[in-house]
């Protein structure tokens, strides 16, 4: 890092005063303005929500929200928990506890359950928590042949390149030209996973993050060797306790086998949806406000600190072993792809399904009939409502995929409750930074809650959300436009 | 290098931005500040793409329309919706453009939630803080910190709507780094900062 980030920082003086925060900004080297724009920006500086916290999920909300919220003290965003949803949080100070069976289990000791993961290439059979496991599995396989000099960087971005990896964090942009494009730039350079998973619907990140450590370290690492980055840095949500640590355990092992031939540390996210926006992330880990960047330029070629910087979702990487052990070619054949299917389904939880699949079979996997159902959100918050069962599955297809989410609603489910949550999501989600985004998402709540259906109204509000800055504003009416057309079809 | 503006070609020198040659309204820009591509007033589409005429350089071969029925929507909705939650009395550029565009803030109805509200801030003898009439461009913090004096006495508070500026530990403005230089005042679009001597 070329100076102390700020954030972990201020982290290290919670809860904070007037002084700790002088004192976090004098030791980082910023103006006090720019550390007090960071504890006015990030909820966890200004006091967490406390109490029994109802986790506000599409989920919770088709399950009669306003009768849930009776017996909490507030809302918490969602938090990757929606197979199990609706579900309740308690925070007491800056302790946080899920409440599970009866039980408070403190956040970092939760994990979502095993028996929740469904599939055999990315997903193995068992949680794979400690290196010899991983090992026995074949894993590490490319990491030491990489360190042996025995594969190439140029041999790892062929094979991304052949095997035609979209990137699976939700916008599907080809792997390899990001990666080339990062090779190519001047030293140093800088890898980010882009491990901030906070969009609702979606719990694959999360998974993998919590069960397969090593699967993620070994791509990450193999993708940091294929550019020559010169450190890695997995850009957590800081929710996810128990997956910090063991990444953090995990990167431990690995420095103590010699697997480690890059630097790689954990940094907590600033525990916002924003900051999983590549541009906002990279300001966030420089210890400002997690704002979206214009751009150009992109972070290939000025990414973090300015230098070029390759930021990859978490799945994207942890496909990377898997490419190089299939062979790019067959892997390509039936690509896997992470799906999270909750909702009104009789197994809620995490698929591996070959892209292709279609939204149908994919539903019935997770036991859950199409015929008794409303409709589907297909992607998330940044997704669309849709009836079209027989689609398939891919990327640039006709519906968003996004990161994966498929939430299923029966037939008396009052979907404009579900858009309502989302529509406030996005209000409360909006960094505020451009213009259309803040406005356009505040004035969405208020058209949803009186089930707006004008079709100038949609259109200019839909037209201008769409000049937003980043992806949020973008997509912020998009299901909102999805269900008046399945109303309309229905 | 030549590129189309509106179907016209035009020539123009190398690095020169779009707002440069062409027209469209604009908020957040301001050729003293770092600001731009924020308020997305004047956006283009280059190529079929939307970016912002101020942060976006001229290119050879490029096709800008400024002026499509989609941009004007957007123009229309966004002038409507700063109306709607901001008070814009002290800013007749705006109120102009709210004119020239038809615009209606009334068809989007009661929204619950406004900056309108919100108290001025008096708290030293030059200048009023009034963030009612804030709709956040970021200019004079810009101003403040990196882009003209380095003082630092403006930082950003909160998030989403309600976003706008605030001092370092929202100490009144005496009490911070502030030498009452002015700047701020000079880039403020709207009214939102302004000389006590205004006041009646």
């Amino acid at each position: 890092m070329e100076k102390p980030s700020l954030l972990p920082l201020l982290d290290a003086r919670l809860p904070l005063s007037e002084e700790k925060v002088a004192e976090a900004a004098r030791l980082a080297g910023v103006p006090l303005a720019q550390a007090w724009g960071v504890v006015r920006y990030y909820p966890r500086y200004r006091g967490l929500p406390q109490g029994r916290l109802l986790v506000d999920d599409p989920v919770a909300r088709a399950r009669g929200f306003a009768r849930l919220l009776e017996g909490a003290d507030g809302t918490h965003p969602p938090l990757g928990l929606e197979a199990l949803s609706p579900i309740h949080v308690r925070v007491e100070g800056e302790e946080r506890y899920v409440e599970w069976e009866g039980r408070l289990i403190p956040f970092k000791e939760f994990r979502l359950p095993f028996a929740l993961g469904q599939g055999n290439r990315l997903l193995p059979p068992e949680p794979i928590l400690e290196l010899d496991q991983y090992e026995a599995l074949g894993g590490s396989v490319f990491l030491r042949r990489a360190l042996k000099n025995l594969l190439a960087p140029e041999a790892i971005l062929q094979a991304v390149e052949e095997a035609g990896l979209l990137g699976r964090g939700g916008a599907a942009f080809p792997a390899h030209i990001k990666m080339r494009a990062v090779a190519r730039g001047e030293p140093p350079r800088y890898l980010v996973v882009n491990a901030d998973e906070s969009e609702p619907g979606n719990f694959k990140d999360r998974f993998l993050l919590e069960h397969h450590p090593f699967l993620v370290l070994e791509g990450a690492l193999l993708a940091a060797l294929a550019v020559g980055a010169s450190q890695v840095f997995l850009y957590v949500r800081d929710e996810f306790e128990a997956a910090i640590l063991g990444l953090e355990n995990a990167i431990r092992q690995l420095g103590e086998a010699g697997l480690l031939p890059v630097p790689t540390e954990v940094f907590p996210s600033g525990g916002l949806y924003i900051c999983g926006e590549e541009t906002a992330l990279l300001e966030s880990i420089e210890g400002k406000r997690a704002e979206p960047r214009l751009k150009p330029p992109f972070p290939v070629e000025k990414g973090l600190w300015g230098r070029p910087t390759l930021v990859q979702n978490v799945e994207t990487l942890a496909n990377l072993p898997l490419i190089l052990r299939e062979g790019p070619g067959t892997w390509r054949q039936t690509e896997p792809k992470l799906f999270s299917v909750t909702g009104d389904v009789a197994r809620p939880g995490l698929y591996e399904l070959p892209l292709g699949t279609s939204l149908e079979d994919a539903l019935q996997r997770a036991q859950g009939e199409p015929e008794a159902l409303k409709a589907v959100l297909l992607g998330g918050a940044a997704g669309v409502f849709t009836r079209d069962f027989t689609f398939p599955l891919r990327y640039k297809g006709r519906l968003p995929l996004g990161a994966g989410a498929i939430v299923a609603f029966g037939k008396e489910v009052d979907l404009w409750e579900v858009l309502l949550g989302l529509a406030e999501f996005f209000r409360e989600e909006s960094c505020g930074e451009c213009f259309p985004c803040p406005l356009g998402t505040a004035v969405q709540v208020e058209m949803v809650r009186r089930r707006e259906r004008n079709p100038d109204l949609v259109h200019s509000l839909g037209q201008t959300l769409k000049g937003s800055l980043c992806g949020l504003g973008q997509s912020a009416y998009w299901a909102y436009q999805s269900l008046l057309e399945v109303e309309g079809a229905a | 290098m030549r590129l189309k503006v509106n179907g016209q070609e035009v020539e123009v020198q190398e690095g020169t931005l779009l707002l440069e040659i062409t027209d469209p309204p604009h908020l957040c820009y301001h050729p003293h500040t770092e600001t731009r591509g924020l308020c997305r007033l004047c956006l283009v589409e280059v190529n079929g793409r939307l970016l912002p005429a101020c942060a976006t350089q001229a290119q050879e071969g490029m096709e800008v329309r400024t002026d499509t029925e989609d941009l004007r929507t957007l123009r229309k909705t966004l002038l409507e919706w700063l109306a709607l939650f901001t008070d814009l009395s002290l800013a007749p550029g705006l109120q102009g453009l709210l004119e020239a565009y038809g615009a209606h803030p009334g068809r989007w109805g009661r929204v619950p939630e406004t900056r309108k509200e919100r108290e001025p801030i008096r708290d030293n003898p030059f200048f009023l803080r009034d963030y009612a009439k804030c709709i956040n461009c970021r200019r004079c913090v810009d101003a403040c910190g990196e882009g003209i004096m380095g003082v630092w006495a403006l930082t950003l508070e909160g998030r989403g709507l309600l976003a706008h500026p605030t001092t370092p530990l929202d100490r009144p403005l005496p009490e911070t780094p502030c030498v009452f230089c002015g700047n701020c005042i000079q880039v403020c679009p709207t009214g939102a900062l302004r000389p006590l001597s205004m006041e009646v």
